[in-house]
């Protein structure tokens, strides 16, 4: 593949599937994490929501960047079910609002999108760092991305260096002690383990790497 | 009117609200919508249907949004996002208890107040139930001290060594499982507040038996906080004897112990002391990188403490293993945790933060003045050292000397890396006959006294003693003529063992020439090696559980094909008969999550979990199927009750055997474990349908006289040689129609050779290091007295007699 300069619906599609593809195989390994400090649910909301997703960017194909994010927004916000139906949800909804009516994005517009997406995320879980959530994971991949791209690294490097760093982010909420959620009411209890969020939250930049290449 | 939105995970839940707060308007029409559930079968809430539950619920006054927790708060307010400006403008989310508030919006609503006036009202819907129980209880156990208002009161300390570790360890793992700020205090000793979700602060009470502790509590859950709390003291912390917990009364060091493993030992004293760690002199990389490393480390000794955990559950029960929660829970000690994230973040590296936090809390344990809680710094160093041996690459250390090992007592790693070639006994001033350190030397064949008393490891080092684990005599500097009499012995004894070492390698037939295969219980590749060098014929159980256990994902086919071969190669191509998975709630894995079950023994455990999982089990029948092509294997599925599971289980392989595409496996033979009564009875349908049936005579022995092994308080019931057991394994002996092994801890013990080849079983498989003496116990067996004698055993009236027609 080439190294894609323009994000347009296309590359949205390819990412979002296989971002679903992801969550699907690490659906059983998202939900045991959530078993030790949550509902038991994680995997199997995000698998059900995506495999929706999937399902709704199968009909009629949107007709830009931004009614793209917003169908898979809109498709998560009532498919999920948990605590992650709305985070995400506002996160697609955001980044399509950041998109405008602009057909497709380039790099920085598209690291642009996704920082508003973040924005949304901290503001709608009232989320700081440190906080166990999956915006420990996605702070530091935004920064990443931005810092990359600043650098003239090509989009395609810069979403690999992004993912890394979201993984960096992803094994530090191991040892926090969960202020949010439903983690949050396990106090100390929850320090040990991994953040469910900030694990899914990873993949999704995984697979934004991989639809970039 | 004002309109009301219920916004819940569960569809359920919301219409019972609805009908709750319905009752309290008598007709009065209120608009209440529902958006809960994404079904009315599945948690979730969706920020569209609050869009149109508003939009529906809004006659032109507004609407209040009542929701329970979570996702319905952060959904309700995306809902708002959705709406269009002038809609959005009406509504209000109120932070109110969703029933008690939705109670009291219901009301307001109806008497036709404002939207801003029914979220006021609902938010302070819990005022009545929180002043009720501020208000001091109607019969005050103890004389009000609380700080803020919240519930207190009193209990005392009635175990005989006081709040230790493990009553300590049960206080701080409830306090901490609710949503309340629970205080302790020593009216007795006039102690100050301490945090009782703390280990170690708990621990600085020094509460002793007979001292009267205070409680107090704030917070939501307060009052059932400080109820639970009186409930467990009151249980005297789930210890369930005194005889259970006691250390023995001090003793002279010579005299008698407990016996804790049979054998005679003689030889020169040497202590085990553990060489400290060093602590390098390093400096911080950063506090976060210096906090992950701590969070690195912690974890892995965590699984460390985890996996010992589930041996010594394993090999002595969950009453055993118990006190390894109290290590647990001291690794993530708040106390212990927040000194070391201060020095850390005060710009000290990993390793010293670590080191300082945990000496401070051992030096406030040792300062104590009571011998138990001293003897606590001890396991907070240990604890301490673990971590610090994972933050700097350190070895473990074990310990190593040659002679009799003086200990207060054993770790079950310790115990286990015991080499019986250079340890002749051990000595112990704790533990008894069935603790981890006793259970381990045992399986080691190494003799062991216990329950000495502390005066035992002030022998100094070098002193001969000589000990016989079968009495639990031990003599100091014996005298001549005493030392004679035991070196005697323990020649004799070797003689013996030699011998059985001698023809270990040999088949084993009784005396009239029927053959009994002698195998092995192996649970890792060390096992089996183990296995082989004792001369077993196969290994009759592989236990696979070791490698599912304490991991965050299932083992891959080829992970598990790998260690199956191993084992088959170290125990030099024999059969292995491999056991699959056989966990159940009381060892959830985390990649298998089930529901919490009230009683997990009978529960969703072995061949039902398996079937609850089928990938899981798919995987692992792959794997069998896969080693089976290359060396002969049998494989066998546990806790089997019906036929059905059975056919199930035998479908799920031919699968296995289909997907891997290679045809059966020329020697594969399929077995079912009897552990369940009802299996055993129904032996002859079983038969039809397997190759071979294996009782596995521990949980048989539990399930069919309803005694859990582990509980000390049924010590005695659950007994193997109890008539009604042998009568379910004669009978599924005489029904089967196939072979019939024994592959429980009653296949080990010398006199079982005779019931059990007496009433048909033609296989035993023991712990590796048993295989000589069984084989050996075989031999002696001559079938035309066993048989009918093992008949006359069924009649007897209970174990007891039994073993005299045995003895």
């Amino acid at each position: 593949m080439t190294d894609a300069d323009v994000v347009d619906t296309a590359v949205l599609t390819a990412w979002v599937r296989h971002f679903a593809r992801l969550v699907a195989e690490h659906a059983e390994e998202l939900t045991a994490l959530d078993a030790a400090i949550g509902d038991a649910d994680h995997g199997t909301n995000m698998d059900r929501g995506l495999t929706a997703v999937v399902a709704a960017l199968d009909g009629e194909p949107p007709a830009g960047a931004a009614a793209l994010l917003k169908r898979v927004g809109m498709t998560l916000v009532s498919t999920v079910g948990g605590a992650s139906g709305p985070l995400y949800g506002t996160a697609f909804l955001r980044m399509a609002t950041a998109a405008g009516d602009r057909p497709a994005l380039d790099p920085a517009g598209f690291a642009a999108a996704l920082r508003a997406g973040l924005d949304g995320v901290a503001a709608r879980g009232r989320a700081e760092p440190g906080d166990k959530t999956l915006c420990d994971a996605y702070a530091p991949a935004v920064d990443a991305l931005d810092e990359a791209l600043a650098a003239g690294r090509p989009l395609g490097e810069a979403l690999v260096a992004a993912h890394a760093a979201a993984e960096r982010g992803r094994d530090a909420t191991t040892p926090m002690t969960a202020r949010k959620g439903r983690a949050s009411y396990l106090g100390e209890r929850s320090a040990g383990h991994q953040d469910p969020g900030a694990t899914s939250l990873a993949l999704m930049f995984q697979a934004a790497a991989a639809a970039v290449r | 009117m004002v309109g009301l939105v219920v916004v819940s995970h569960s569809w359920a839940l919301a219409r019972a609200a609805v009908a709750l707060a319905s009752e309290m308007l008598h007709g009065r029409a209120v608009r209440i919508e529902i958006a809960a559930g994404l079904d009315e079968h599945t948690f979730g809430t969706d920020a569209t249907r609050i869009v149109t539950a508003v939009q529906d619920a809004d006659a032109g006054d507004g609407v209040v949004v009542l929701m329970d927790l979570g996702s319905a708060v952060l959904s309700a307010e995306l809902a708002l996002d959705l709406l269009d400006d002038g809609a959005r403008d009406r509504v209000v989310l109120c932070p109110a208890p969703l029933v008690e508030g939705l109670v009291v919006a219901a009301v307001a609503a109806a008497t036709g107040a404002s939207r801003d006036e029914v979220a006021a009202e609902a938010a302070g819907a819990l005022a009545g139930k929180q002043s009720h129980f501020a208000a001091p209880p109607p019969e005050p156990a103890a004389p009000a001290a609380g700080s803020a208002g919240g519930p207190t009161a009193a209990f005392t300390v009635t175990g005989p060594h006081g709040l230790h570790a493990r009553p300590a360890a049960r206080l701080v793992a409830q306090a901490r499982s609710h949503d309340a700020r629970l205080e302790l205090r020593n009216r007795t000793t006039g102690s100050p507040w301490v945090s009782a979700a703390s280990l170690s602060r708990v621990a600085t009470l020094g509460a002793l038996q007979g001292h009267e502790l205070e409680v107090r509590a704030t917070g939501a859950q307060a009052q059932e906080a400080v109820d639970h709390l009186l409930v467990l003291a009151a249980s005297g912390f789930g210890e369930h004897t005194q005889d259970a917990v006691a250390p023995p009364a001090p003793r002279r060091p010579a005299g008698a112990g407990v016996p804790a493993s049979p054998g005679i030992g003689v030889g020169p004293v040497w202590h085990d002391r553990g060489a400290p760690v060093v602590v390098p002199a390093e400096t911080s990389r950063g506090a976060e990188t210096e906090w992950r490393r701590i969070g690195d480390a912690v974890a892995a000794v965590r699984r460390a403490v985890q996996r010992v955990r589930a041996d010594t559950a394993r090999v002595a029960g969950d009453a055993e293993a118990d006190v390894f929660d109290a290590h647990l829970l001291l690794l993530d000690d708040p106390e212990l945790v927040g000194d070391v994230r201060a020095r850390v973040d005060g710009g000290e590296a990993a390793a010293p933060a670590w080191a300082a936090a945990v000496e401070r809390i051992a030096a406030e344990f040792a300062g104590l003045g009571d011998d138990y809680l001293q003897a606590r710094a001890a396991d907070v160093r240990a604890v301490g050292d673990q971590v610090l041996r994972a933050l700097t690459g350190a070895p473990a250390a074990a310990p190593d000397g040659e002679g009799v090992l003086v200990a207060e007592d054993l770790t079950p790693a310790d115990a286990a890396a015991l080499d019986p070639a250079r340890v002749a006994g051990v000595l112990l001033a704790y533990g008894s006959a069935t603790s981890h350190a006793a259970i381990l030397a045992r399986a080691r064949g190494i003799p062991a006294v216990a329950g000495l008393g502390a005066g035992i490891t002030a022998v100094p080092a070098g002193t001969v003693v000589a000990l016989d684990g079968a009495t639990g005599r031990v003599v100091v500097d014996p005298a001549p003529d005493e030392l004679a009499a035991f070196t005697a012995a323990a020649a004799e004894q070797g003689r013996r063992r030699g011998r059985a070492l001698e023809r270990a390698a040999s088949p084993a037939a009784t005396r009239d020439g029927v053959a009994v295969a002698v195998g092995a219980n192996v649970g890792s590749v060390r096992d089996a090696e183990q296995a082989a060098a004792a001369g077993a014929d196969l290994a009759g159980l592989v236990r696979t559980e070791f490698l599912f256990l304490d991991r965050s994902r299932a083992p891959e086919v080829d992970e598990q094909a790998d260690v199956y071969r191993r084992i088959a190669a170290a125990l030099g191509g024999r059969r292995i008969t491999l056991r699959t998975l056989d966990v159940g709630g009381d060892k959830p894995l985390r990649y298998a999550p089930g529901p919490a079950e009230a009683n997990p023994y009978l529960g969703v455990r072995g061949i039902r979990l398996s079937a609850a999982h089928p990938r899981l089990f798919a995987a692992q029948l792959r794997a069998v199927v896969r080693v089976a092509h290359e060396t002969p294997v049998s494989v066998m599925f546990p806790m089997v009750a019906t036929v059905a599971e059975l056919l199930r289980a035998r479908q799920a392989l031919a699968e296995a055997v289909r997907a891997e595409g290679r045809g059966e496996p020329a020697g594969l033979l399929v077995g079912v474990m009897v552990e369940v009564p009802a299996a055993a009875l129904k032996a002859a349908a079983f038969g039809r349908h397997a190759d071979f049936l294996s009782v596995g005579t521990n949980d048989l022995t539990q399930y069919a006289l309803a005694a859990e092994r582990g509980n000390p308080a049924l010590a005695g019931l659950a007994d193997p040689f109890d008539p009604g057991v042998l009568r379910l394994v004669g009978h599924a002996c005489r029904a089967a129609g196939v072979p019939v092994t024994v592959c429980g801890e009653l296949a080990a013990d010398e006199r079982a050779a005779a019931v059990l080849t007496g009433l048909g079983v033609r296989g035993l498989s023991v712990a590796p290091g048993a295989v000589p003496l069984v084989k050996e116990a075989v031999r002696a067996v001559d079938l035309a007295v066993a048989g009918p004698r093992a008949q006359a055993a069924l009649d007897a009236d209970d174990a007891d007699g039994v073993r005299a027609l045995f003895a």
